[in-house]
């Protein structure tokens, strides 16, 4: 319907050089911010590729409203900091991560992680239906797995809210029997979306 | 002698059901041969369905939900797959993860409307299976043993995917 509507709009719509000029502005004025947006967000070297999204909590609230979550399952959903991550093993070898060992930390001080048996508490509580358990559960990153070379994997991380940006340090062991040379990526400014203030 | 050539030709017979490419496309990898858990689940329009009652044929099992990015990707050439396989020896199992009907019947209809999955409405079956994450392929053997995973979402209609899947027709 967005997309008739918009087509409709657009063929009767007559560009004037005014239009084309500030569009092409617009078009050259946004493409640093773009590119520098991309490039805060993604870490990338020989052996990984990691993608950062941050959720604010209109979007995490509109994914699982329509998914028909109940409101007080949302309303909790809601109070927690959503980051997406996107993770490519770039390398030839299995890389394993255990999200224990990323560790989110600011000043000195570990920000725990909630986890999955944090938010299986959660449901219980508001005896949540299992069909939206799933679909949850199905939505966070794994708590721990291999990545095969070339597998991606992504899901959501999810933290207490934060105002401040901080750092996460994350440790992948490699290889078959986990027995390769551990790999760590030290990354800072990552933040909540909504709640910070840098 | 006879009896030589009829074994000969019996474990040529049963190799052939099982023998499949020694190089796999990029993204399936081999798993070991444990037992394929239970699958018995209704289908959209209310059709039982068991995986146990396929065995003697290869069978495609997939899981999906319409909120997953690569799922929407993939869904069209499985679409395409299943009618090129339709009268073969492969079977498909598309499993919807724990959406309502009215959600898969909404992405269907502008996706893949060929499609008729299976409803896990709960999500118990899937999590019984551990996919890597969705979506997720597996390839279940006539014994029923599990033999092949896909990571992520592939291009079945196509390629190297579409040369993997001729083996079990």
């Amino acid at each position: 319907m967005t997309t008739f509507l918009f087509k409709k709009r657009y063929l009767h719509h007559t560009c004037s050089i005014t239009d084309i000029v500030f569009l092409f502005l617009a078009l050259l004025l946004s493409a640093p911010l773009i590119a520098a947006e991309n490039k805060k967000d993604v870490y990338e070297d020989e052996d990984i590729y990691l993608r950062f999204i941050y959720r604010s909590a209109e979007q995490v609230a509109a994914f699982y409203e329509g998914r028909g979550f109940p409101k007080t399952a949302i309303a909790r959903a809601v109070q927690s900091c959503y980051v997406t991550v996107i993770l490519k093993n770039k390398s030839d070898d299995l890389l394993w991560f255990e999200l224990d060992n990323w560790l989110f930390h600011k000043n000195g001080k570990t920000i725990p992680r909630y986890k999955q048996v944090y938010w299986n508490k959660q449901w219980d509580e508001m005896k949540l239906k299992q069909a939206h358990r799933s679909t949850f559960g199905w939505t966070l990153f794994p708590e721990t797995r291999d990545a095969r070379p070339g597998e991606s994997v992504s899901g959501n991380i999810t933290l207490p809210m934060q105002t401040h940006p901080f750092s996460l340090t994350l440790n992948f062991a490699r290889g078959e029997s986990k027995n390769g040379k551990m790999k760590t990526v030290k990354l800072n400014d990552i933040y909540c979306k909504d709640a910070v203030q840098k | 002698m006879k009896n030589m050539i009829l074994s000969l030709l019996i474990l040529l017979f049963s190799a052939n059901t099982f023998v499949v490419a020694e190089t796999l496309p990029k993204g399936i990898i081999r798993i070991d041969a444990r037992e394929a858990p239970a699958l018995v689940l209704n289908d959209m329009d209310g059709n039982p369905f068991e995986l146990a009652k396929l065995k003697g044929h290869w069978v495609f099992v997939h899981f999906w939900a319409s909120w997953c990015g690569p799922c929407r990707k993939e869904m069209p050439t499985i679409q395409a797959t299943l009618r090129d396989y339709k009268d073969s020896r492969l079977k498909f199992a598309i499993v919807n993860t724990a959406e309502t009907e009215d959600a898969v019947f909404s992405f269907l209809g502008s996706i893949a409307s060929d499609i008729v999955p299976l409803m896990d409405t709960d999500g118990l079956v899937t999590e019984r299976w551990q996919p890597r994450g969705l979506p997720s392929t597996f390839f279940v053997d006539p014994e029923g043993k599990l033999r092949y995973q896909a990571l992520g979402g592939r291009a079945w209609n196509k390629g190297a995917y579409k040369k993997f899947l001729d083996q079990f027709k």
